[in-house]
């Protein structure tokens, strides 16, 4: 029982800690490698503060989907960030299968495509295209490398495809696999490099920010802070795939996980990192060729988990 | 039935040929060609640890110096010396091409499962499929790439593929059978290699598309 309270104190605690420290960490890499000494690690933390302070400008055609869609789009996240096992050890409340979590990010999309074409700024509409093309091609990556999971331990839910007492389900060539196409595919999800740039100056060619472009002050802070939730579940998760490459013995106590999947989510947030500064912005046609090897990873883990046992 | 460490092997080989097909920059090619074999010579290694076979230590050997070193540095020269970066490729697209080797994998799937398993090798299905499919990988490369370079790559892809099968099957064929087709194999690509480069100072390019009329 004791345990339990631990391992609660423990999740509620890096929740709120883990997401703004990864997007820092991701920032603060990328700076050092292009020589500049960047923002602090907590600067994400401060930004929201900045943001809770601004005042709010509103386009004069927005509706309440506006307004609406931001507040939605960030209790989604929150409820992602308590239900899918992105760290372990989780505690035993709020499982989901691994389809709604996969169609939970699909309307957290949908409502962030709707807020950005209610303002009527064409750049926002822009985006919103980008974004629907992105997302469709990239949902057979996510669904099948997360189902190819679910097949070796005959279960659609994730708090039991990555419970560790599932750990000794020991296939490493399918955890690999599967965790490199689900890598790729958050990184297609969340539109960083190197599909596109989240830090460019030309709004005209982004995805993710240009969708935001008329959101302002407390209403930008959900969009943004709902974004840090999602990257830190989607890299978590990665996060998750790998560590399970590492044999662990069934019964290590609950801090060998914690410290485990605390420094595995570091690893994949400097990893990313470095790839983003070494990476070039694909073309918006070339896009395709790269989630093609997501798909392709993701194909190659389900033939490979038919065949390894589960079903 | 979870699969061996071996089997693990055998299909990431079959994984970095498929790689292959879906990148068009020739050095990353050459450089998953020699990944590929040097996990060839350590699946080579380990067969030959489990069946206490020593003449396959010797094949390990020759591979890695030949095929994982001898080969990529070859071509890299070559690379140098006809200066192209990139296959413009023909009838199928990189991404396309490289579903459709999925599905040459999900075929040598279903072939391997057809396959008789052989006593003493284990599952014997992964090493079949992965063989059988690094075969059929081999060939779309062949096929489906404009630059004369990318089809030697192809060619000796198919090459690994039925080194494969024989090692996964079979144990490995006798030394002598092997080291006559790694010589062959060996002398192929040389000659390959300096006819590309023939080409290319005779018209320029090394594009094969080109080659179809011939000169009177």
């Amino acid at each position: 029982m004791v345990n339990q309270l631990y391992i609660t104190a423990f999740y509620v605690l890096f929740a709120l800690l883990a997401p703004p420290v990864t997007l820092g960490t991701i920032c603060k890499v990328k700076a050092r490698l292009q020589n500049r000494i960047g923002a602090p690690l907590w600067q994400p933390i401060f930004d929201i503060l900045k943001l809770l302070r601004k005042d709010e400008t509103l386009s004069k055609t927005a509706s309440w989907v506006f307004r609406f869609a931001a507040a939605i789009n960030c209790s989604l996240a929150i409820y992602l960030v308590v239900s899918v096992p992105w760290l372990q050890p989780k505690p035993e409340w709020g499982g989901i299968d691994l389809f709604t979590f996969v169609y939970l990010l699909a309307a957290m999309r949908l409502f962030t495509l709707l807020a950005a074409m209610d303002t009527g700024s064409a750049f926002g509409a822009f985006a919103a295209s980008r974004e629907a093309t992105l997302s469709f091609l990239v949902e057979p990556a996510s669904v099948l490398s997360l189902a190819s999971l679910g097949i070796v331990s005959n279960s659609p839910q994730l708090n039991i495809i990555f419970g560790f007492h599932n750990m000794h389900a020991f296939h490493p060539g399918l955890w690999a696999i599967s965790g490199t196409a689900l890598l790729l595919a958050s990184i297609v999800e969340l539109s960083r490099m190197p599909i596109d740039d989240p830090t460019t100056h030309l709004e005209l060619t982004m995805v993710h920010e240009a969708m935001l472009l008329e959101a302002s002050g407390r209403n930008l802070l959900l969009f943004e802070y709902a974004n840090t939730l999602k990257l830190t579940v989607l890299f978590g998760l990665s996060a998750q795939c790998y560590l399970h490459l590492i044999p662990l013995p069934v019964d290590s106590r609950w801090e060998v996980y914690a410290i485990g999947s605390v420094v595995m989510l570091l690893v994949v947030a400097v990893t990313v990192a470095v790839f983003e500064a070494l990476a070039v912005k694909l073309h918006w046609t070339k896009a395709p060729d790269f989630i093609a090897y997501a798909i392709t990873l993701a194909v190659i883990g389900s033939i490979l988990a038919l065949g390894a046992g589960g079903i | 039935m979870s699969l061996s460490l071996n089997d693990l092997v055998a299909f990431s080989i079959a994984v970095c040929a498929i790689l292959m097909v879906g990148s068009t920059h020739l050095r990353l090619n050459i450089f998953l060609f020699s990944l590929q074999t040097m996990l060839l010579v350590y699946l080579s290694t380990l067969y030959a640890h489990h069946h206490a076979e020593e003449h396959l230590y010797l094949i390990a050997l020759a591979l890695f110096a030949l095929k994982a070193v001898g080969v990529p540095v070859f071509l890299l020269r070559i690379i140098r010396q006809v200066h192209v970066q990139r296959d413009a490729g023909t009838l199928l697209s990189a991404p396309i091409a490289m579903h459709t080797a999925l599905a040459f994998l999900a075929v040598s799937y279903m072939l391997a499962r057809q396959l008789p398993v052989p006593p003493s090798a284990g599952l014997g299905w992964p090493g079949a499929t992965a063989a059988i499919s690094l075969v059929c990988t081999g060939l779309l490369l062949m096929l489906t790439r404009r630059i004369a370079l990318s089809q030697i790559i192809g060619f000796l892809v198919m090459e690994n593929g039925i080194y494969l099968f024989g090692l996964t099957q079979t144990r490995g064929m006798p030394m002598l059978v092997e080291m006559g087709v790694m010589l062959d194999v060996l002398v192929g690509v040389m000659i390959s290699g300096l006819l590309a480069f023939r080409i290319q100072k005779s018209f320029e390019h090394i594009d094969v598309s080109m080659l179809v009329d011939s000169k009177e």
